[in-house]
């Protein structure tokens, strides 16, 4: 058992993976979000003629020998997400086997295969003679951690959590208790979701997509824009990273969920639950606001989720609430839903290991209703040291994930040694 | 027409509605070899093809397959498949 007195609370993250609009890899995404360069736009997956609006942040088609890689039959799009970005994450913590280690995968995802079961009812209904019922056994939302199981090898607890956009963050959440309790000694944690045309009509049937790409915590903002992609993080102890020399790019320090308990769509409007959420999770960290150099926020750029986030800001970190940077990376690769929570965090955690903090890119003024200090087109920074003067190690970024259903989920990563 | 070449043609036409069934694409339904295996080796089908193997003959040929009757003799290669199916059209 971890014991916060023995320094073991943490947990070090050890390799980040990702797949996102901006493209494969790591590399791409962060050549993107630094630049403030927004993959959302036109796109190509279905037919969108007969929608409500017209952009999405689409993953581009992965280079042949990439794609050579994440071939198998009954993969979905999301199963390749996942594929591509747990290849990458296991590779940079110098993991080139699982065998013989305890390892466990905690996912997020919303939507697995609905894409591919969209393709399947679609031939049902025009007729098709040889329907693809293999196309149906891709959907389920579990699809993209179990194909990381199986083309890994991971024999341990597999486990996907489905509560809609706070889906990766809770996932990661039960990934840090699964290292601390020692019922693993690695975790595989992220999220994968790819675009659809049931999540693409029913956010817009619900009036929740910007007919332009999204514009978090912007004056005018009309909603969000949906995203695809996938992420995954390597967790360990930071016992067990050392002692196989690997230095861990950040670390895990706390999560916090929490439940608005209000509507099956709308956030409590004062950011109540939310703000819970982040309460739990600074104090599973240890640490209080001082220590938050920035947020990476929940941001999905829809009027209620921006206002309510701000108020749950307001309620968590007081005074410091107006000093601490935000940032949204959903303003760049748009709303991965199930997995957005994931990428998130590993936004947040490249924001920590590179000493910046990427900004919100383009969308117009801040809405002058809030307080808050938004990363415009820039990156900003980050002090040598935490806002409350101590140590570099609590040096501390919040991740917020604000769901449907009113699930609220946070996370606490802090800086590993520079 | 002779039995051989019926059989033949029953043999070409069940390898054709494997590859169409099981969307195999990019196989050539005549490289498919009369006697080698279809499960796990061979062609490298599984037992969620299989299911979708015995939707695909039931339609094709009209016939009725029962869960015992998806054995590994009959299903073990195109040439059993093939026996198999000649023998349920001629009980019908």
């Amino acid at each position: 058992m971890a014991d916060r007195a023995e320094g073991s609370w943490r947990v070090a993250v050890s390799g980040v993976g990702a797949v996102s609009g901006l493209g494969w890899g790591i590399d791409a995404l962060w050549a993107g979000l630094v630049a403030g360069r927004a993959a959302i736009g036109d796109f190509g997956r279905f037919d969108h003629a007969r929608h409500r609006t017209h952009v999405a942040a689409e993953v581009p088609e992965p280079d042949p020998a990439l794609a050579k890689t994440l071939s198998g039959r009954r993969l979905s799009l999301a199963d390749k997400f996942a594929l591509a970005a747990a290849a990458e994450a296991l590779a940079q913590a110098e993991l080139p086997s699982l065998a013989g280690l305890s390892v466990g995968l905690y996912f997020g995802s919303s939507t697995g295969g609905m894409w591919e079961g969209e393709a399947f009812f679609a031939d049902l209904l025009a007729g098709e003679p040889h329907l693809r019922a293999s196309l149906l056994a891709t959907q389920q939302p579990n699809g993209p951690g179990d194909a990381v199981a199986r083309r890994f090898g991971i024999e341990g607890p597999v486990e996907t959590v489905s509560s809609a956009c706070a889906s990766g963050a809770l996932a990661l959440g039960a990934a840090l208790e699964a290292i601390r309790s020692g019922e693993v000694e690695i975790a595989i944690a992220g999220g994968a979701d790819s675009l659809c045309q049931i999540t693409y009509a029913g956010f817009n049937s619900l009036r929740s997509v910007d007919e332009r790409p999204c514009r978090p915590f912007r004056a005018g903002r009309e909603g969000l824009s949906i995203g695809e992609g996938a992420a995954v993080l390597i967790l360990e102890s930071e016992r067990r990273a050392l002692a196989r020399g690997v230095k861990p790019l950040a670390f895990l320090a706390g999560a916090g969920a929490s439940c608005d308990a209000h509507h099956m769509t709308a956030p409590e409007p004062q950011g109540i639950g939310a703000a819970a959420a982040i309460r739990a999770a600074l104090s599973d960290a240890g640490l209080t606001p001082e220590s938050i150099a920035f947020v990476n926020a929940h941001g999905t750029g829809t009027p209620l989720n921006d206002a309510a986030e701000w108020r749950a800001f307001e309620h968590a970190l007081g005074d410091r609430a107006r000093a601490i940077p935000v940032t949204s990376t959903k303003g760049l690769v748009g709303h991965l839903l199930g997995s957005s929570g994931a990428i998130e965090a590993v936004a947040t955690v490249l924001c920590l290991a590179r000493g910046q903090v990427h900004p919100s890119s383009c969308g117009g003024e801040v809405d002058p209703e809030l307080g808050i200090d938004l990363v415009l087109d820039a990156p900003r920074p980050l002090p040598p040291f935490a806002p409350d003067g101590a140590t570099i190690s609590t040096l501390a970024a919040l991740s917020t994930s604000l769901a449907f259903g009113g699930a609220n989920a946070a996370l606490v990563f802090t800086r590993a040694e520079v | 027409m002779t039995d051989v070449s019926l059989t033949a043609s029953l043999r070409e036409r069940i390898k054709r509605l494997i590859v169409d069934s099981l969307h195999l694409d990019g196989t050539d339904p005549e490289s498919i070899d009369d006697d080698a295996a279809l499960f796990g080796e061979g062609l490298g089908l599984d037992s969620v093809d299989a299911l979708e193997l015995v939707v695909a003959l039931e339609k094709e040929f009209g016939i009725k397959i029962k869960s015992n009757e998806m054995g590994r003799e009959s299903f073990a290669s195109v040439a059993s498949l093939a026996s198999f199916v000649e023998g349920r059209l001629q009980a019908s």
